[in-house]
């Protein structure tokens, strides 16, 4: 095809040969296995997470999706759907299997290595079961930051691969994305946003190690496990279900109150306090931010993709095509996006559906559809720039055909907006997201899932109390994530295009408003 | 072209976007998994009620069979169009929707007035302020403000808000404070906030006529009870505002016509008020009239926390029964706002930039 044709072009230009990277690296493999060495061992210590994660959000994903095959199909005809259910059942109970063995697997820096939980031998008497006999909250500490730091230094890493890359095996001196980069190294406010981004992720990935408590032992079934606990009373060790110790560990205000950096009185550490129900405050939030992250995550990547491919056929074919879709847009987002999203969150409650991801997947697909409009708006505007210049007009008068002029030619141009209202628009759905559990009543994230916005309407109550933190706390995590998505947007728009600043859409694809 | 035509224009594609719109609650509301014949009667309705009852709401023909989708389709939408929204189902059972929507309305209007102005108080000056004084810690101050306060979700401002409003809380004084005010629930005082007199009294033909009085201590309980909720309501435009007008007013600062007024000597107070301030102006439209349609979001979580009797809270609640007649009738008009706002903010625009041409506007 004329793909060929091009690149020949381009290599006589500027005299590169075109060599695969994977013989550049054979040709000086050390700075590349050096790299890849501690990458290995970095990932290898903490593999049962990573496996475990990645399998059981295919495997949602994969009923998410083959539920909408059935539905589909259910109306075409009955044995489809039937044959696409089986499918489904037989796949997932695989998937959950093997994502079970991953979690199995030993990690590092997890709560059977550095334990946290456990009892004093008398009433000053020294800690058993904690690590090396450390208090809970100081071994608590201890591995929260460790696996902060862990996880800091992944991220490092893995950018340091893309220096490595740069050094040894790149054949340009100097590509456009060096100057993106050392714009980022002197903006300290988007370093803060991928700061706040690398922080998040650390807690949807490592939530169930990073808490002092885990969320189906404290929250989802408190009452199938045991707590050993030194009884000031009667100077024994005594031990009683995790659910009956919750219940006297209420946060209620006035007398009852377990406050942030307190235990309770099973020697329990809890480092944001207790909800209203006993529960532990930063195991729940940890639990919110993986479904956030990820019920998010789908949004966003969805929204963007359809935004993507629609954004560049308007813009290629223009006209009517163009005009279909500006309509269509304005119709999606007619009705105002929270209502649409109480609408479809009420209606399917109590639906199979709804019950995908704990109610997540068909939110995710709501935002995904509410979203891309405001995306698509956005990056409209560069895309119709980019459709008008030569060398679009030239590879057309080339003969490439449309899709390959998209995806060569146009694409590389607006990814980098695309990316800016994308993490500014995140911010959105996250409010919107823990707004809808907020307001309860089957809409949002099941219960007993935690989520951000069920812990604020759990502290509704008490905000004026001494358990000021439930609310205060819980909000301040969805507060803290928006201003980090923003910053990072604001960081990757200078790092783009450090002319532009604020332009019109922006605050349109950022607008909180739930 | 023309406005007119333009308008004309404009107001022809509304139709199918609309139509995007309504369709979209229809497929939701009605082909949707819920069983409202079984939400209105409950569990133990005889055959017979329930026979009767989905013959009433329109789902079967008398003779027992079903409706056709397209049939119940095009009676909601004409029904609609023609501004017969029927009666609600649950809610309150048999009241008009359209009295239902209108005793409602008045709480839902004044919220959203007064946030709208709280936040264009307190928006737009504190962006020209940010962006005359760039990059000193007053600006700092000023627009790291706005960017959290754009980063706060509002029902959880809402619930802060009410806390620390509400009795026990820090700053409970507020219900004292020069008027005896609640933070939470409506008020008696903002239906009675005017008085009618009857100028015309006795004179013929005109005596219908009334002229409305302020009644000027319900009218500063009713502001003074709205400021909490309406200024979190604000509260995410409020930043917009800051960080887009403080962004205008650096960008129209450093261009050319401001140093050539510069130049001239014109003075200081005259080149803030004639050219950067107006052409600050400009980037701010969207935000402004994109401001109406947080509200109509944000009013329902607003509502819900400060116990206001309004709009959003009752579309809730309609969800939640499902009262179908009314919740579409809510959706309708929220559509029809939405779309209105669209049309008149391509038009302002005009209006305000006379670079900004009829056909820019229409891409």
């Amino acid at each position: 095809m004329s793909d060929t044709d091009t690149t020949t072009t381009r290599d006589e230009l500027t005299g590169y040969e075109n060599i695969p990277v994977r013989t550049r690296i054979a040709e000086a493999p050390r700075p590349f296995l050096e790299w890849a060495t501690v990458l290995i061992v970095l990932i290898a210590v903490e593999f049962g997470t990573y496996a475990s994660l990645t399998i059981a959000t295919v495997e949602r994903a994969f009923v998410g999706v083959t539920a909408l095959f059935d539905i589909l199909l259910g109306f075409i005809s009955e044995g489809a759907a039937e044959a696409v259910v089986d499918l489904q059942q037989g796949v997932s109970k695989f998937l959950v299997g093997v994502a079970d063995a991953a979690a199995a697997l030993p990690t590092l820096l997890s709560r059977e290595v550095i334990p946290n939980q456990g009892h004093k031998l008398g009433p000053n008497g020294p800690w058993q079961g904690t690590f090396m006999g450390l208090e809970p909250a100081v071994a608590w500490g201890l591995r929260f930051t460790l696996l902060v730091v862990y996880a800091l230094f992944l991220s490092y890493w893995v950018f340091r691969g893309w220096q490595v890359y740069r050094e040894h095996y790149r054949q340009a001196d100097w590509t456009p994305t060096d100057d993106m980069v050392g714009r980022l190294r002197g903006h300290r406010w988007g370093q803060f946003g991928i700061l706040v981004l690398v922080l998040y992720l650390t807690m949807a990935v490592f939530g169930p190690a990073l808490g002092p408590t885990t969320v189906e032992q404290n929250i989802q079934s408190s009452y199938s496990y045991e707590i050993e606990y030194y009884n000031g009373e009667t100077g024994e060790v005594e031990s009683i279900p995790v659910g009956d110790a919750n219940f006297n560990s209420k946060s209620k205000g006035g007398g009852e109150n377990v406050g942030p950096m307190s235990y309770d009185n099973y020697g329990r550490f809890h480092p944001f306090g207790t909800l209203n129900n006993g529960r532990d405050l930063f195991t729940f939030l940890m639990g919110g931010a993986r479904i956030t992250l990820i019920v998010s995550g789908m949004a966003i990547g969805l929204a963007t993709l359809i935004a993507a491919v629609l954004s560049m056929i308007s813009a290629y074919y223009a006209g009517t095509i163009d005009l279909t879709v500006l309509t269509v847009a304005d119709g999606v987002v007619s009705v105002p996006r929270l209502l649409l999203l109480i609408m479809v969150s009420a209606v399917f409650a109590n639906h199979w559906l709804g019950g995908i991801i704990d109610g997540g997947f068909i939110l995710a697909m709501v935002f995904a559809f509410t979203t891309w409009p405001f995306l698509w708006r956005a990056v409209r505007g560069p895309a119709l720039q980019v459709a008008q210049e030569e060398w679009v007009d030239a590879a057309r008068s080339f003969g490439q055909r449309p899709r390959t002029i998209m995806h060569k030619h146009m694409l590389p141009y607006i990814v980098g907006y695309l990316l800016v209202y994308a993490s500014m628009s995140t911010g959105g759905i996250i409010i919107g997201l823990s707004a809808l559990s907020f307001l309860g009543n089957g809409l949002g994230i099941n219960p007993p899932t935690p989520a951000w916005g069920r812990a604020v309407s759990l502290g509704q109550d008490y905000v004026s109390t001494a358990s000021w933190h439930i609310s205060l706390i819980s909000g301040l995590m969805i507060v803290l994530l928006v201003t980090g998505l923003n910053a990072f947007g604001d960081g990757i728009r200078d790092a783009i295009d450090p002319e532009t600043e604020g332009t019109e859409g922006e605050e349109a694809a950022a607008g909180g408003g739930a | 072209m023309n406005r007119l035509l333009y308008l004309g224009k404009r107001l022809l594609l509304a139709v199918p976007v609309f139509l995007f719109g309504i369709t979209m609650s229809f497929l939701i509301m009605y082909r949707g998994p819920i069983d409202p014949v079984l939400n209105i009667l409950g569990q133990d309705a005889t055959p017979a009620d329930v026979r009767q009852l989905k013959i009433a709401l329109g789902i079967i023909y008398p003779d027992g069979t079903p409706v056709p989708l397209w049939s119940q389709y095009f009676k909601v939408v004409t029904d609609l169009v023609t501004l017969d929204f029927g009666q609600s189902w649950i809610i309150q059972r048999g009241t008009a929707v359209t009295d239902l929507i209108l005793n409602r309305m008045p709480a839902t209007l004044w919220l959203g007035f007064w946030s709208v102005v709280i936040a264009l108080a307190f928006g737009i000056p504190g962006g020209l302020y940010a962006g005359l004084r760039a990059n000193t810690w007053r600006d700092y101050i000023t627009s790291g403000g706005g960017i959290i306060w754009r980063a706060m979700p509002n029902f959880w401002l809402a619930v802060m808000f009410v806390g620390v409003l509400s009795a026990g809380g820090a700053l409970s004084f507020y219900q004292d404070l020069l008027i005896q005010t609640d933070v939470i629930g409506t008020p008696d005082a903002l239906g009675n906030m005017f008085g009618s007199a009857h100028v015309f009294a006795g004179v013929p033909l005109l005596e219908a006529l009334w002229i409305p009085i302020p009644n000027l201590e319900n009218l500063a309980i009713a502001v003074k009870w709205i400021f909490p909720a309406a200024l979190v309501l604000g509260s995410a435009s409020m930043g917009n505002e800051i960080r887009i007008g403080r962004t205008a007013v650096l960008e129209s600062i450093n261009s050319k016509y401001v140093q050539t007024a510069k130049a001239k000597g014109v003075s200081g107070r005259r080149i803030v008020t004639k050219h950067v301030g107006r052409n600050a102006l400009i980037p701010l439209l969207p935000v402004i009239m994109g401001e109406f349609y947080l509200l109509i979001g944000g009013s329902v979580l607003v509502e819900k926390v400060f116990s206001i009797r309004g709009l959003g809270n009752m579309f809730f609640r309609g969800m939640l029964g499902p009262d179908i007649p009314l919740v579409m009738a809510l959706v309708f008009l929220f559509i029809v706002v939405n779309i209105t706002l669209n049309i008149s903010q391509d038009i302002l625009y005009t209006f305000i930039d006379p670079r900004i041409t009829l056909e820019d506007t229409e891409r």
